[in-house]
């Protein structure tokens, strides 16, 4: 990639983005257009397109920053390339001279050698030459002094001898000639090592290090990503291979996990059998005749999710909101969520989907009667994971079920999460599991509600010789108490004594005195957070039995109790009736 | 007939008037009061027919009781009406307070010299309502009654003796069980003298128990401390008891504190009148 390529890059980004500027602004006319019927949702339409706008724009700059990134690998890496070339040339170069100066030096003591031993021949000779001349000169001066002596008769004994001795002198041979030649030996050094040297600079190199490119947006899927990576130079390449690793967060894998391999031809590939949601480290070398490239840096990718699990238990609607949850379905964290939603029977035409999602749940502001199907996705780096299996949310009252998590160990609910047992048998106390969440005196169990401070509306079936209490508390009401007697809760309380029915509703412990003729069998229980109302009604009659006054400082949740072995069923998804609700 | 306005004063954007006519049950001139909500200047509203106790006049409920602010707001119109023939001149009939003037018990008597005049009765379940039906806005179809006291027992037994005449019934302090108490006793020997089953048609608790027609709701307030509920005058028991076996829905409300005054009638008069717009507005 050159100069000229990136310049085109970072135009094309810009061009997108004014583009979109120009498409966004033309709808706003739209809008505006249309005329304000209805301020508040203009206000709402103009935020969620200031949020999306906001979001592309960010979308753009995280582009943006992992191309800078990827460049400035890409920089580093010719720099490094270019770099080992040079280095390798001068290595190359420093070998050959080392070698020529090998050989001077060699050739030079061999010379050197040859001078020394002719220069010891000829001392030798010298000295030979010195000793004989010594030996002559004392011969000639003892025949002088001899030639001088007066005594006759003495110089006739001793001449003899001296006579014989010079004569043998005499008679020797005086070698004169000398013992070297004065020509010097030339040896003529062996240069073909260095002559094969020059030739192996003109070799093909083994290749730079490949780059590794950063992961495609969308390429990857729960097992598998594709992997691309990109040569800055003119290096023969005859195959690369590619490595991976998984990495892992998880402090209980503490040695490292083996490294995968495979040979390819391309400049990408596509690894298959992996994890979801799990982070790989790859490298990769390039092969040549040559030789293998030294290792690129080692980029992170990322498995997408696997989808999560929605849950539809413990999802709540009102009229005009719905509370939906989720398990993530993968063991590591996510990044965030998307949740789509849409109404059944339009095909998807009108989906909305809410992105960046931080946790597993979500709370939406829907439109009243109207039956809704959401899924949701899980989003890492590697993008979003497949649809979830769908859940449908109704939007024609209050829907919600028992929370198992909260009830009295003594307490079934049915397998639809709508009816609570209180069964006639007699629980060893040790074989009951208490939780911090679950209720331990008050056989009780608490329903959920959409966290918005709205009207609800449910009923309750009882037996006619159930002992109930049903109302709402806060989530955080003592779960050693029973409802009705603390200030966490307020509830209808019905008590069997043999002669009547006798009717409580209570809170704080405290009850008005109230008789009611006719025994509630269907119960309805109506919740205004607005107008801070607490309304039982004998539903079958339409009878108002009993409001409480008060200030919910909180949200609060349904509460169901039994005091004696019955049974109690919830009825949820009915507006509240007309005659509730003026 | 003809209506003679005695007063009219605004409140609550509607107005409270009184009025006067000859009554044809009683043979004498009666007053009544009714307040007319804002809703009825432009349609017809439905009615509460409020029966007022021993000793009262059609202005004690109007002055005392605050119901104008509730009727305002529902829309519904409230007639009350005085608590005996004035004026009629019969021997003894100023008497006693709990018998005679401000005392009609709402029967019809039997005896002398009372059968001329004290016909409340009658007066109020057909003069009244074809009266206030021909002369103002009133829907002839929704028709409601409440009362307190000796009121109380006036609003019980007409709605349990007209099954569907009245869409619903409420009351203060009611005497539920007059053959049972003083008070009952003393005024029904009086007005019908000894024949024990005249006594029982125009008694809440005997008429319950033999209650057949549509499904009434009544809701009845009585204060814990009333005195005439620890004399004995007004029994609610008995007609709580009565209500359980027929199956005849009641909410009673036991108001701790609260004495037989107006005091306690202000006190939850908007309960009364919304428990009663329920099914007049539907």
């Amino acid at each position: 990639m050159d100069v000229f390529e990136v310049r085109g890059r970072l135009d094309v980004i810009a061009e997108e983005l004014a583009s979109e500027e120009e498409e966004e602004e033309a709808t706003d006319e739209d809008v505006f257009e249309q005329g304000s019927s209805d301020v508040s949702t203009h206000t709402q339409q103009m935020k969620e397109q200031l949020n999306k706008r906001r979001s592309k724009l960010s979308q753009k700059i995280v582009e943006m920053e992992n191309f800078a990134s990827n460049l400035e690998e890409i920089f580093i890496t010719v720099e490094e390339n270019f770099g080992r070339q040079e280095q390798n040339l001068e290595q190359h170069y420093n070998e050959v001279l080392q070698t020529l100066s090998q050989r001077n030096e060699a050739r030079a003591a061999a010379l050197d050698e040859q001078k020394n031993s002719k220069l010891e021949c000829l001392y030798g000779q010298l000295l030979r030459c010195g000793q004989t001349l010594d030996a002559s000169k004392e011969l000639i001066e003892s025949a002088q002094e001899l030639h001088r002596r007066p005594d006759k008769h003495g110089f006739l004994q001793a001449v003899m001898p001296v006579m014989k001795r010079v004569e043998q002198f005499a008679g020797e041979e005086v070698d004169l000639k000398l013992g070297v030649s004065l020509d010097f030996q030339v040896l003529t050094p062996d240069l073909s090592e260095v002559r094969q040297m020059m030739e192996s600079i003109n070799v093909l190199p083994a290749p730079s290090a490949p780059v590794m490119n950063p992961q495609i947006a969308n390429s990857a899927t729960d097992t598998s990503l594709h992997v691309c990576w990109s040569l800055f130079s003119d290096d023969t390449v005859e195959f690369y291979e590619l490595y991976w690793r998984l990495i892992s967060d998880d402090c209980t894998m503490e040695t490292l996990q083996e490294v995968s391999q495979l040979k390819v031809k391309e400049t990408h590939c596509t690894v298959s059998s992996l994890r979801p949601n799990a982070q790989y480290e790859l490298w990769v070398t390039a092969t040549n005749t040559t030789g293998i490239s030294p290792a690129s840096e080692r980029a992170v990718y990322m498995t997408v999710p696997s989808p999560p699990v929605l849950k539809p238990r413990q999802c709540v609607s009102s009229l005009n909101a719905a509370l939906i949850r989720w398990d993530s379905g993968n063991t590591d964290p996510v990044e965030s969520y998307t949740l789509e939603f849409g109404e059944t029977g339009t095909d998807g035409s009108g989906t909305e989907s809410i992105v960046a999602i931080p946790s597993c749940e979500c709370l939406l502001q829907l439109q009243p009667q109207k039956i809704y199907i959401l899924h949701v996705r899980a989003v890492n780096i590697g993008g979003p994971s497949d649809r979830s299996e769908p859940v449908h949310i109704s939007t024609t009252g209050t829907f919600f079920h028992l929370l198992e998590d909260t009830a009295h160990p003594s307490l079934s609910l049915s397998a639809d999460g709508l009816t609570m047992f209180y069964l006639d048998e007699d629980l060893p106390i040790s074989h009951m599991t208490f939780s911090d969440n679950t209720f331990n005196r008050c056989v009780a169990v608490l329903g959920d509600l959409v966290p918005v401070r709205g009207q609800y509306y449910w009923e309750v079936e009882v037996d006619e010789d159930a002992e109930f209490r049903v109302g709402v508390a806060y989530e955080d009401t003592q779960r050693n108490s029973h409802l009705g007697g603390n200030n966490t809760s307020w509830c209808m309380r019905h008590i069997l004594t043999p002669s009547r029915h006798k009717y409580e509703f209570l809170h704080s412990g405290w009850t008005p005195d109230i008789r009611i003729t006719v025994q509630p069998l269907r119960i309805g229980v109506f919740l205004d957070y607005s107008r801070g109302i607490l309304s039982f009604y004998n539903a079958a009659l339409r009878q108002h039995l009993y409001t409480f006054s008060c200030h919910f400082l909180h949200y609060v949740q349904p509460c169901f109790a039994l005091d004696n072995p019955g049974a109690l069923t919830l009825r949820t998804g009915m507006t509240a009736p007309a005659y509730i609700t003026p | 007939m003809a209506l003679t306005q005695v007063s009219s004063n605004k409140c609550c954007d509607g107005y409270q008037k009184v009025f006067e006519h000859d009554s044809s049950e009683l043979k004498c001139k009666m007053k009544f009061a009714i307040y007319l909500p804002p809703k009825a200047e432009s349609s017809k509203c439905p009615v509460l027919y409020w029966l007022s106790g021993l000793t009262c006049t059609e202005q004690n409920f109007i002055t005392k009781a605050g119901s104008q602010q509730a009727a305002s707001e529902h829309g519904i119109i409230i007639v009350a009406p005085d608590t005996s023939p004035r004026g009629c001149n019969i021997e003894g009939e100023d008497e006693s307070w709990d018998f005679g003037t401000g005392a009609g018990f709402y029967v019809n008597a039997t005896q002398e010299p009372w059968k001329t005049n004290y016909r409340m009765y009658s007066y109020v379940t057909e003069e009244l309502p074809r009266l206030i039906n021909s002369n103002f806005p009133a829907d002839p179809e929704k028709m409601s009654i409440s009362g307190h006291s000796m009121g109380g027992h006036g609003a019980l037994i007409c709605a349990l003796k007209n099954p569907g005449k009245y869409k619903s019934v409420s009351a203060f302090a009611p005497i539920c069980n007059p053959i049972q108490c003083a008070w009952g006793q003393k005024a029904f020997s009086g007005y019908l003298g000894p024949d024990k089953s005249i006594w029982e048609s125009y008694d809440a608790t005997v008429l319950a128990e033999s209650y057949s027609g549509p499904e009434l709701d009544i809701l009845i307030d009585q204060g814990r401390d009333d005195q005439f509920l620890s004399a004995s005058q007004l029994l609610p028991d008995n007609l709580i008891a009565a209500c359980s076996k027929k199956k005849i829905p009641v909410v009673f409300r036991l108001q701790q504190g609260y004495d037989h005054s107006y005091y306690f009638i202000f006190s939850f008069i908007n309960d009364h009148i919304k428990h009663h717009a329920k099914y007049l507005n539907a």
